[in-house]
């Protein structure tokens, strides 16, 4: 294990470390809050020569994501990042880059999304990406960003996958906050993870190569469309050897999914990306007065890792979702995903679905409460309600108090 | 069920004789459906629509791949494999083609290059079309109303009200929908009644399924490394006139080589001009631009 | 880098094709016209970035008509693919992992609707990054791939399919043409030219003279649409002699901005003989001849070409 020297590093700066780390050599940009730290970061290095390569200012996001794919067409490792609208602004873009298989990373740093606009993360924005053909991992602590954006080209890189990676932080949480982040050596780096060699994807005089070409014809389409989905499900195996090579290299391991204290629960939240910090705590008030409660994080977003999800929730009485998201008229997203994963399940736990953390709202210890409650009541009953949304008589009252203010009596 | 297929090259009109067989249909009573083709072809190039008419609700959707009237406007579009106008004709099917050769000698050069359990109808709607309205591709009004009669189901006034209908919907100015209406109504008298017989009901063969497989990057992607491969498709019989040049008049001034935007047009050691017929898709722009007049058009008429 | 060709007669355009025949666009497409007679011009060491439009299915799977290089990006960032491809291009040859040889032309290839419309902002930063890079736009007027539909270069009073000619707009397209020269001169690009495919030498010399700029290379192909425009495939090269012959469409250039017209009619034909010939202006004439209409796009000539005659004049 190579030498690791620890900093205080936010969550952007461990990403701009992660890409520097990962010899990113081209890195398109533009801003947007809460991601910006991590290209202005990015830009210092470039301009005074800490990264070798090219930094550019774009016109926006749908331009920069295509600016980054092509320029991963052409053979270069690319990495850029945004948030949010940004993400959304860049949509087309996402299925475009991973039709043409390019393995560049992108980092999203999650923030609410508009209407009503707003600064705090939920995770409506990089769910919405879920289908477009980017394998998604999501972070807990900065530390688990900077390893996942090395672990990601890895991946993403591999000729069994050839498929852009998004890597997920929270704004604010993780964006903003520093902790201590263990900097991998530039050669452990290096000897982690080659330079970029592609076979499939380039363009030059001598073997001109027609790419992204248009089809006409449902099943060519499907052909294409069906690589992207085997590609993705081989990411599976192919992020375990790296994630054990990464455990081998630098001593920090990571799993598609984590399991906390889930081994003999009876009882499991189910959450991601940096509240799952808060569920560990509230899963150690519980164990502290002997309820047997755990909690599964999920990490690997894409390709979905059904098995590890039905294993670590294998004989479990209850389980609560918590959903940093909302699709609106149906409940949580990640809900529906853990469900699809546990149907087959011979003994399948009652399986609850609550929505909290919208727009970086708190989720208080009293929240966590409820919905333990909640799962024991399903539990005793049989009974599982629909989706809660979780909300406190305090914030009840604010709000109220809000309203008033802001001339709504006539409502 | 009838279930109709009209064949033509993008501006014949074929969309609009799918709809005219289709409001036809329907103002006699019938459950029906229409729809085109799209395709990545353009004005010129094989297009396709269908019209399907049954007196109960149709449970069908999409392409028809079992005809039982096909009519195919012009009948370059017999050799073309993009167009394929045989697909699925059975016994009781009918193939019309729009052509002046007679209904025997189409029948003996098709049984010759693609026999087909289908009857065969000739009938000249170009001849018919260009006498009445003046432009040999607006096929539209006469093969509909051909469609119309050999459908069997439909009279002479339903016909005259969906030509109208579909016509008016087009946009054409008055004059031009009455002569239209007139040849439609000539074309529905001179084509004669065959009987159909609507194929048995006879789900296409099951194909075995097969399992997806992770394929090598380079074929998992779409993309193509045979640079200018597309001279593998052919756009030949797109052309409805065929330009044709006559050497004794040329005098070798490189116009039609530089105005062709296909680049079907090379010039050989001598400067003479020749012309690729596999990719020509009769424009007619060396036509109108030889400044010598040696680039004459001629029409085309026999696939074979 | 000096000039090989001079392009003074016909019979120096290269009978080399580099785009090869079977692809599905009209018979007829002015557009196809004008980037093959470019494309003799710029050699097969190119690649292309598409936006979406016509052009999309000049490639299609699993053929491709170019000797050269392509990548269909989106319908509004193409300058941004260019962006990418050109960049990675330098960095691959600035560290050796590709030799000079090897290297690319970058071209953007986009409509009008793609150019004028949904991908300006996009060309416009590639502009103003000075990006190295050709830009192609055939310009048809409308949105040809959807059906002819309207965009911001469809002329005044042309009818489409979103811009009818009906009772309450007699006209059809009731907004003038986007200035897009003016436009993408403001951002002082080394080198802008408008081409039509009828004057191939005045294209070639065009062409030939950019080779010599580093920086965006933008050129405006005049593309006489038969199915869009409404008259027969062969008229394609009159409707564009005409265009230019009534002073509708001005061949020019500018070098970092400074404007220099090509090909100065000596007498502008009247323009009624170009709107006549074509089916989307045949609501200005039946039933009734919309006057007030024609004098509209009569005076916008006039108005245009004035303080170049009167240059002219002044010469003399």
């Amino acid at each position: 294990m190579g030498p690791q020297r620890e900093e205080m590093l936010t969550g952007n700066m461990a990403a701009a470390w992660g890409a520097r780390l990962a010899r990113a050599e081209y890195v398109p940009a533009y801003p947007i809050t809460p991601q910006t730290e991590i290209v202005e970061t990015l830009a210092q290095w470039f301009a005074d020569g800490t990264m070798q390569g090219k930094f550019v200012t774009m016109d926006s996001e749908h331009s920069m994501l295509t600016a980054a794919g092509a320029a991963a067409a052409t053979g270069v490792r690319v990495f850029t990042a945004t948030s949010s609208q940004g993400l959304l602004y860049a949509f087309e873009v996402l299925y475009t880059v991973a039709g043409w298989r390019v393995p560049l990373v992108l980092v999203n740093v999650s923030r609410a999304l508009a209407s009503p606009i707003t600064l705090e993360p939920d995770h409506n924005d990089v769910l919405a990406a879920r289908d477009a053909g980017f394998l998604q991992i999501h972070c807990e602590t900065c530390q688990e960003v900077l390893d996942s954006i090395l672990m990601a080209y890895k991946i993403a890189e591999d000729p069994r996958v050839l498929l852009p990676v998004i890597v997920n932080l929270d704004g604010y949480y993780l964006s903003f906050t520093r902790e201590p982040v263990a900097i991998p050596s530039a050669e452990e780096a290096a000897a982690f993870l080659p330079p970029y060699e592609p076979h499939h994807a380039f363009f030059k005089a001598s073997r001109p190569l027609a790419q992204g070409i248009a089809v006409l014809g449902g099943f060519i389409y499907s052909y294409f469309r069906y690589q992207e989905q085997l590609a993705a499900r081989n990411a599976l195996a192919v992020h375990d050897e790296v994630a054990a090579e990464f455990a081998r290299r630098f001593g920090r391991s990571y799993g598609p999914v984590e399991a906390y204290r889930l081994e003999d629960a009876e009882y499991a939240l189910v959450m991601s990306n940096a509240f799952a910090t808060k569920g560990k705590a509230a899963v150690d008030l519980f164990r502290q007065r002997g309820e047997r409660v755990g909690l599964l994080r999920l990490r690997l977003l894409r390709p979905f890792p059904h098995e590890a999800v039905q294993a670590a929730l294998r004989g479990k009485r209850a389980v609560a979702v918590l959903d940093q998201n909302l699709s609106v008229g149906q409940g949580g997203i990640t809900y529906q995903e853990v469900a699809a994963a546990l149907y087959h399940e011979p003994s399948r736990p009652l399986l609850l679905s609550c929505i909290g953390g919208l727009g970086g709202k708190e989720i208080s210890a009293g929240e966590f409460e409820e919905v333990l409650e909640l799962m024991k009541e399903a539990a005793a009953t049989g009974q599982v309600p629909g989706p809660q949304l979780l909300y406190t008589e305090g914030e009840q009252t604010q709000m109220a108090h809000l309203l008033d203010i802001a001339g709504k009596e006539w409502g | 069920m009838i279930r109709v297929r009209f064949h033509g090259r993008g501006g014949h009109g074929m969309k609009t004789a799918s709809r005219i067989l289709g409001t036809a249909a329907f103002l006699e009573g019938f459950r029906v459906q229409d729809s085109p083709l799209y395709g990545a072809e353009r004005r010129g190039a094989p297009i396709t629509a269908f019209t399907r008419i049954n007196d109960h609700p149709i449970l069908e959707r999409g392409i028809i791949t079992i005809p039982d009237l096909v009519l195919v406007a012009d009948e370059t579009l017999l050799e073309d494999p993009l167009a394929n106008p045989f697909l699925g004709l059975h016994a009781g099917s009918l193939l019309f083609i729009n052509s002046p050769t007679s209904t025997q000698a189409m029948a003996e050069a098709v049984a010759a290059r693609h026999p087909t359990p289908a009857r065969i109808l000739t009938g000249d709607l170009t001849a018919l079309t260009l006498e009445k309205i003046g432009k040999a591709q607006a096929l539209s009004a006469t093969v509909g109303a051909a469609a119309c009669k050999l459908a069997g189901v439909i009279g002479m006034g339903a016909l005259e009200k969906a030509t109208r209908k579909e016509l008016e919907e087009l946009g054409l100015p008055s004059p031009l929908i009455d002569r239209n209406l007139e040849a439609a109504l000539l074309a529905f008298e001179q084509t004669p009644r065959v009987p159909l017989a609507s194929a048995p009901p006879q789900p296409a063969p099951l194909q075995g399924l097969v399992v997806p497989v992770y394929q090598p990057p380079a074929r998992g992607t779409p993309s193509v490394a045979a640079p200018g491969n597309i001279i593998l498709r052919k756009t030949g019989g797109w052309r409805i006139f065929r330009p044709v040049i006559e050497y004794d008049k040329c005098n070798q001034c490189w116009i039609c080589f530089v105005r062709c935007p296909e680049g079907a047009i090379s010039l050989d050691e001598k400067e003479d001009p020749h012309i690729d017929y596999d990719h020509c898709k009769g424009c007619l722009i060396c036509v109108e631009e030889c400044p010598t007049k040696a680039v004459v058009k001629e029409r085309e008429v026999h696939a074979w | 880098m000096a000039i090989e060709h001079a392009y003074k007669k016909l019979k120096e355009i290269s009978l080399e094709e580099f785009i090869l025949p079977g692809t599905s666009t009209c018979g007829g497409c002015g557009g196809l016209e004008a980037l093959r007679l470019a494309h003799k011009v710029l050699g097969k060491n190119v690649v292309f970035v598409n936006a979406a439009g016509c052009f999309t299915l000049l490639a299609l799977f699993p053929f491709s008509p170019f000797k050269g290089s392509w990548l269909y990006t989106t319908m509004a960032s193409a300058p941004a693919g260019a962006q990418g491809i050109r960049d990675a291009l330098d960095l691959l040859i600035a560290r050796g992992a590709l030799s000079i040889e090897e290297d690319l032309q970058v071209i953007v290839l986009a409509g009008d609707g793609a150019s004028y419309d949904i991908g300006l902002a996009s060309t416009s930063g590639a502009i103003y990054r000075n990006l190295d890079f050709w830009y192609f736009c055939y310009d048809n007027e409308a949105y040809g791939n959807t059906g002819v539909q309207m965009s911001s270069a469809t002329p005044y009073a042309a009818r489409t399919t979103t811009t009818p000619a009906a009772v309450l707009t007699p006209e059809g397209t009731e907004l003038p043409k986007k200035d897009l020269f003016e436009i993408w001169r403001a951002h002082c690009p080394p080198y802008l030219a408008t081409v039509s495919p009828r004057h191939p030498l005045d294209l070639a010399r065009k062409f030939e003279k950019a080779k010599a700029f580093k920086g965006p290379k933008l050129f405006i192909a005049y593309s006489p649409c038969p199915t869009g425009w409404h008259y027969d495939p062969g008229q394609t090269p009159e409707i564009a002699r005409l265009a230019v012959e009534t002073g509708l469409w001005a061949l020019k250039e500018a070098v970092h901005g400074e404007v220099a017209h090509t090909y100065i009619p000596k007498k502008l034909k009247s323009v009624e003989e170009y709107l006549q010939a074509q089916g989307r202006f045949a609501h200005l004439f039946h039933p009734v001849r919309q006057e007030a209409a024609l004098r509209k796009i009569r005076e916008a000539i006039t108005q245009y070409w004035a303080p170049y005659l009167r240059t002219m004049q002044n010469a003399k």
